[in-house]
């Protein structure tokens, strides 16, 4: 398997080369061990709710980087060369899809398709906003770290998911993990390409430290157990 | 050899057998006859098959069944020693012996003998070895035919015990040595109508027949190349050849079309996201010819190995590029 952190493009990450690898390789980690944590509490109570609850949020982040790649063109795409506008566009189109095919899975364990930010991504959908509008080059630096931690997930979810006979949900995964190796390839070619100055530097550090703090967090069985809990708190009242 | 594509099959079935028999069948062929050694019968084929071979020096080759297709016991395809062989032929004449095991694929058949009135069926050398089959069908099933076969030598020619068993008038030996070449406009330019023309053979006499029958129905002409066209120079508008090893079918790359969009369009397919040469998922093994790299991921230690290419972007600088697929 080739190492699209590799890919070819400027040298405006050298300095920070190092740093930058580590913070994707933590973030990685981090998203696999919560992702197994989260699949081990599953196996003891396999309730398709709370597999509907924990895609919740990714389905939402699908949605999400739709929205980030077309402002990241709407509002920088003229400092690109055109072949980056259109591998960014192409980039949201297959975000698109993953948010359909996502949300089908989802709807058939039972839940539904997030319209707005659920609460448990809320922090993560912040911090990537926050980064898109400082700096041009720091929102592709936030997902750059979230699609690589979401890489970590994918062992533990083809797992987990075909223990239980979840094949849609694997079938799913198994196509966003193809996808990911280009989208990933494409945020470090374009971080590589158009990194200039030590201030776009210590925007994507920033960037990429905040992400590398939030990314994980959504795949935890804890954050699942904490949105059912909300979810249930306000039925009980009303009961 | 390269195949007319016309059945799709990228199921690969892979069977361990043993040579049960070798047989010299001319001065530079030698037949094997391959079956379990369990004696489960063989998978069923038809004229026109071909498996690949997986040989222990690790190349892959294919080779047309040449045997009685009825006979469930065994299978027999049939190698020229050939001095410009890439060491496929070689190592079959060298190293397989009467009790070894190999590794082969399939049977796969693109060339398989469609229905007709009549057939004429035109070999060149080892390119016999598809036709022999067909003529046992063409046989049994009281079609007519007429087989013209050609050679450098009469000794040299395999299996003419076996044809001669055919033989009521319909049959044309041409070694050249005695003979010249074949005289093709003699057998193809009073072709009656409904007569389906097979050739199996070197390139030349392929290109020759092809020329001859140029006026024909597109579906009178059923051919199937030792080797791929050769083409001695890239071409000016960066078209080029591939060959897919696993099966030897040729496909033709036009200039401006992708490498992934060709092989797509062939029925093959290929993992991919980007089509950017930026994901790598497309990876492909490259057993032969000179890759193009255009792509923005593989290093200048892979480029220059030369054994794989993301066909996505990446095109050819010689002739013809050959695939591990």
């Amino acid at each position: 398997m080739l190492d699209v952190k590799k890919v070819r493009g400027g040298n405006g990450l050298d300095p920070i080369g190092a740093e930058v690898d580590e913070i994707l390789a933590s973030a990685e980690e981090a998203a696999r061990v919560a992702t197994k944590s989260f699949f081990d509490s599953f196996q003891t109570d396999p309730n398709p709710a709370a597999l509907a609850t924990w895609l919740e949020t990714r389905v939402w982040r699908e949605i999400d980087y739709v929205y980030l790649l077309n402002d990241q063109i709407r509002r920088y795409g003229m400092r690109l060369q055109r072949k980056h506008i259109t591998l960014l566009a192409k980039q949201s189109f297959q975000e698109a899809e993953h948010y359909e095919d996502l949300g089908r899975v989802l709807e058939n364990l039972g839940g539904t398709v997030p319209t707005a930010v659920p609460a448990q991504a809320q922090e993560w959908s912040d911090w990537l906003w926050d980064c898109m509008g400082r700096h041009h080059l720091a929102g592709i630096a936030a997902w750059y770290v979230s699609e690589t931690s979401a890489s970590g997930s994918f062992e533990p979810t083809f797992e987990g998911c075909g223990r239980h006979g979840y094949t849609d949900v694997v079938k799913c995964y198994k196509q966003i993990e193809i996808d990911e190796k280009f989208h990933t390839g494409l945020g470090r070619q374009i971080l590589s390409t158009y990194t200039q100055t030590d201030e776009d530097r210590a925007e994507i550090l920033r960037a990429m430290r905040g992400m590398q703090k939030i990314a994980w967090k959504t795949f935890t069985p804890e954050n699942v157990a904490a949105s059912m809990a909300a979810r249930a708190t306000p039925a009980a009242a009303a009961n | 050899m390269c195949a007319e594509p016309s059945v799709l099959d990228n199921i690969e079935t892979t069977h361990s057998l043993q040579v049960l028999q070798t047989t010299t069948e001319s001065d530079s062929v030698v037949s094997l006859e391959l079956g379990t050694s369990d004696g489960r019968p063989m998978p069923e084929w038809q004229p026109g098959a071909h498996i690949d071979v997986m040989l222990a020096n690790g190349l892959v080759r294919q080779y047309s069944l040449c045997g009685n297709y009825a006979d469930r016991s065994r299978w027999r395809i049939a190698v020229l020693r050939d001095p410009s062989s890439r060491g496929g032929s070689q190592f079959i004449h060298a190293s397989v012996r009467t009790g070894q095991r190999i590794q082969v694929a399939g049977p796969r058949n693109h060339f398989p003998l469609i229905a007709a009135e009549r057939y004429l069926f035109i070999a060149g050398g080892i390119g016999i070895t598809p036709i022999l089959p067909m003529l046992q069908k063409a046989s049994e099933t009281g079609t007519p035919w007429t087989l013209v076969y050609g050679g450098r030598s009469r000794s040299s020619m395999a299996f003419l015990d076996n044809i001669r068993r055919y033989d009521s008038g319909n049959v044309f030996l041409i070694p050249q040595d005695e003979c010249g070449h074949i005289d093709l406009e003699r057998f193809l330019s009073r072709l009656r109508p409904q007569t389906a023309v097979y050739c199996c053979g070197p390139g030349p006499l392929i290109d020759a027949v092809e020329t001859v029958c140029q006026t024909f129905p597109p579906a009178a002409l059923h051919r199937e190349r030792f080797s791929p066209r050769q083409r001695t120079e890239v071409a000016d508008d960066g078209s080029f050849e591939v060959m897919l090893a696993k099966s030897g079918r040729v496909i033709q790359v036009a200039a401006g079309e992708s490498l992934l969009s060709a092989l797509e369009d062939a029925g093959y397919k290929v993992t991919n996201s980007c089509r950017a040469g930026i994901c790598g998922t497309c990876l492909l093994n490259v057993l032969g010819g000179t890759p193009d790299h255009q792509d923005d991921l593989l290093s200048d230690d892979q480029r220059e190995s030369g054994t794989m290419i993301l066909p996505c972007v990446s095109r050819c600088k010689s002739s013809q590029l050959i695939l591990d697929l």
